[in-house]
């Protein structure tokens, strides 16, 4: 799944971006929201971090719980916006334009779920940092991070073919939209020292994605 | 050592000075800064840290690098890629709180036209202070009390600056004329010869010729070679075409067949080169874009001195009667529509009236960034009081 470098140029017309997203990844992206959504209950409250136009934020609202999708494109929140009215989520869903430095605003402890899909892919390593310690003060004790993103392969070998294949994917997307992604570099380990327990893990054949489920321990302070 | 890093840096980075650079974000500390010492910011465009970082030495200070994308400053901001979410992000996630005890920011007087200061302070608690446009003054902007006075404030096209955007144009374009080697190699060479000819010429003589880009009385319409910029150009090839029949006259190898293949290529050659060439430069407005011909319009019932405009206009349009509280537009042909003034004006008292009349409220400018071909299509925050807050 080294195509998400391409998301760049759907992030730059949104209104594609659905399509292409399904396009691109051949509906794989879609069954891992599907399970990674399946951890929720009703009436959970859950956080999506840079929702784009909601493909975790729908998924989580449709099965009971009460979703806020942050994202800094208010191209995609506009879409994002439409859906929800399409749907007459309008109870359910709360969107917000905002970025993940600003969750300091929230109160702590408030959700019992949060999401994340490909977003931090998109992040410098101190916002990285930053989100991880925020996603544990707002995160109930118990309350689950539930992710999807492009990692680097920890086996050098597929780290090579994952290099190459991704390569002439990223000369076109920079060309086009002057932008890239960079894979995260040892997730797993940023979850676990940000204080969650990590519960399961699902990777692609070549180990560049990631899915995974961790949990921020119930009682003690973690 | 340093300096031969900087200088090849500063060769290679100018050679694709077209292409973003972008260099890692975060907080760099500079010297030996204590817990007062000024926090400047700027955009993660590798040859502006590096230039910046320069401007530094010997000095105590932090640099906060946001993300702008690897694009410069002003670029980066008026195009919607350095935003207020950039550096709301830089300033929460870097730990520059835990760092410093006060909460100013210095930030380019060029990002004043994507940065809302009201609204970084709003949501952070930094206060913005509009910095000089050019880096190298900003040990003279903190020694005055970070106080910018109006050569601080007003861009300049000098010659290190017209010699660096020919050497931006004149790379890519002879990389363009290698296509020849399929068909004609032994003009390879010549055209290589005449692009750098043609891009120094251009730049360096631009004092020479600068009254004749004036956009005072631009036209709608043919956007790609305004007709009233054409005459620079057209100009030069007239020169050249002279020179090269002089030439080859004199030294008995003229012939139709040579003055008309080189009278042709270079024609293309200048054309190409000068296709922009007032958006090249930082005193007029691109030929481009739509927006060069909006009027900056001040509502004077709304103005109250308050003066955000004379401090970023990097063009000087503005002056600030303090003792009646109201502004003035004295050089408003001098505007380059970069927006900066409608941006920070915290009354609404600015706004641009289009060729038909038509009034852009300040509203749209602060929402709409230009896109690459300069139409306001870029959306960067629609973020209003009510949004923000949960459920």
């Amino acid at each position: 799944m080294s195509t998400y470098v391409l998301m760049r140029i759907l992030e730059s017309a949104p209104r594609r971006y659905r399509l292409g997203i399904r396009l691109l990844t051949l509906g794989r992206l879609e069954t891992v929201y599907d399970r990674l959504t399946a951890h929720l209950q009703a009436d959970d409250r859950v956080l999506d971090l840079g929702c784009g136009p909601g493909p975790l934020t729908f998924r989580a609202a449709r099965r009971g719980a009460a979703v806020k999708g942050i994202d800094v494109n208010p191209e995609m929140l506009a879409i994002a916006r439409q859906g929800v009215e399409e749907a007459g989520l309008e109870e359910r869903i709360t969107l917000a334009e905002l970025s993940v430095a600003e969750l300091d605003a929230e109160p702590g402890e408030r959700y019992d779920a949060i999401m994340s899909g490909l977003l931090f892919s998109e992040l410098s390593r101190d916002e990285l940092t930053y989100t991880f310690r925020q996603i544990h003060r707002l995160l109930k004790p118990g309350g689950l991070l539930l992710a999807a993103d492009e990692v680097m392969p920890r086996n050098p070998v597929k780290r090579v073919l994952h290099f190459l294949i991704r390569l002439p994917l990223v000369v076109v997307t920079y060309v086009i939209t002057q932008q890239t992604t960079h894979a995260v570099r040892n997730l797993t380990e940023q979850v676990t020292a940000a204080g969650l327990e990590l519960i399961s893990q699902r990777s692609n054949f070549l180990g560049s994605f990631l899915e995974l489920v961790a949990r921020k321990p119930a009682g003690g302070a973690g | 050592m340093n300096t031969i890093r900087y200088l090849w840096l500063t060769l290679i980075q100018t050679l694709f000075r077209m292409f973003p650079f972008p260099t890692r974000t975060g907080l760099i500390p500079i010297g030996n800064p204590g817990r007062d010492a000024p926090v400047l910011l700027t955009g993660n465009f590798r040859l502006t840290v590096e230039r910046v970082k320069r401007a530094l030495r010997g000095l105590d200070a932090y640099l906060l690098v946001a993300n702008s994308r690897g694009v410069n400053v002003w670029c980066a901001s008026t195009g919607g890629m350095l935003t207020n979410h950039q550096v709301v992000a830089v300033l929460k996630t870097s730990g520059i709180t835990e760092r410093v005890d006060h909460r100013r920011v210095i930030l380019p007087q060029l990002a004043a036209t994507g940065i809302d200061g009201g609204e970084i302070k709003e949501r952070t608690g930094w206060r913005v202070i509009w910095g000089p446009v050019e880096a190298t003054a900003i040990p003279a902007f903190l020694q005055a009390g970070m106080q910018a006075g109006r050569p601080m404030r007003t861009i300049r096209f000098p010659w290190p600056r017209r010699l660096e955007m020919a050497v931006a144009w004149a790379f890519p374009i002879s990389l363009l004329a290698l296509i020849a080697l399929l068909f004609w190699k032994s003009a390879v060479l010549p055209m290589i010869g005449l692009v750098w000819l043609f891009s120094l010429i251009i730049f360096l003589s631009f004092p020479l010729y600068e009254h004749l880009l004036q956009s005072g009385t631009q036209h709608e319409g043919f956007v790609f070679f305004d007709f009233g910029q054409a005459k620079v150009p057209l100009s030069f090839w007239a020169l050249f075409l002279c020179a090269l029949i002089g030439i080859s006259l004199l030294s008995g190898t003229f012939t139709w067949t040579l003055a008309f293949r080189w009278g042709l290529i270079s024609l293309l050659l200048l054309l190409l080169l000068s296709m922009d060439l007032a958006g090249s430069t930082p005193v007029y407005k691109s030929g481009l874009h739509a927006d060069r011909l909006l009027r900056i319009t001040l509502d004077a019932d709304r103005c109250r001195g308050a003066a955000f405009c004379e401090r970023v206009c990097p063009v000087d349009v503005f002056v600030v009667d303090h003792h009646h509280k109201l502004a003035a537009l004295p050089r408003r042909d001098q505007c380059v529509q970069c927006g900066a003034c409608i941006v920070q004006c915290p009354f609404d008292a600015l706004y641009f009236r289009s060729p038909d009349g038509n009034m852009i409220p300040p509203d749209t400018i602060r929402r709409f960034k230009l896109n690459l071909m300069g139409s306001r299509t870029v959306q960067t925050g629609t973020t209003t009081p009510d949004s923000l807050s949960p459920e």
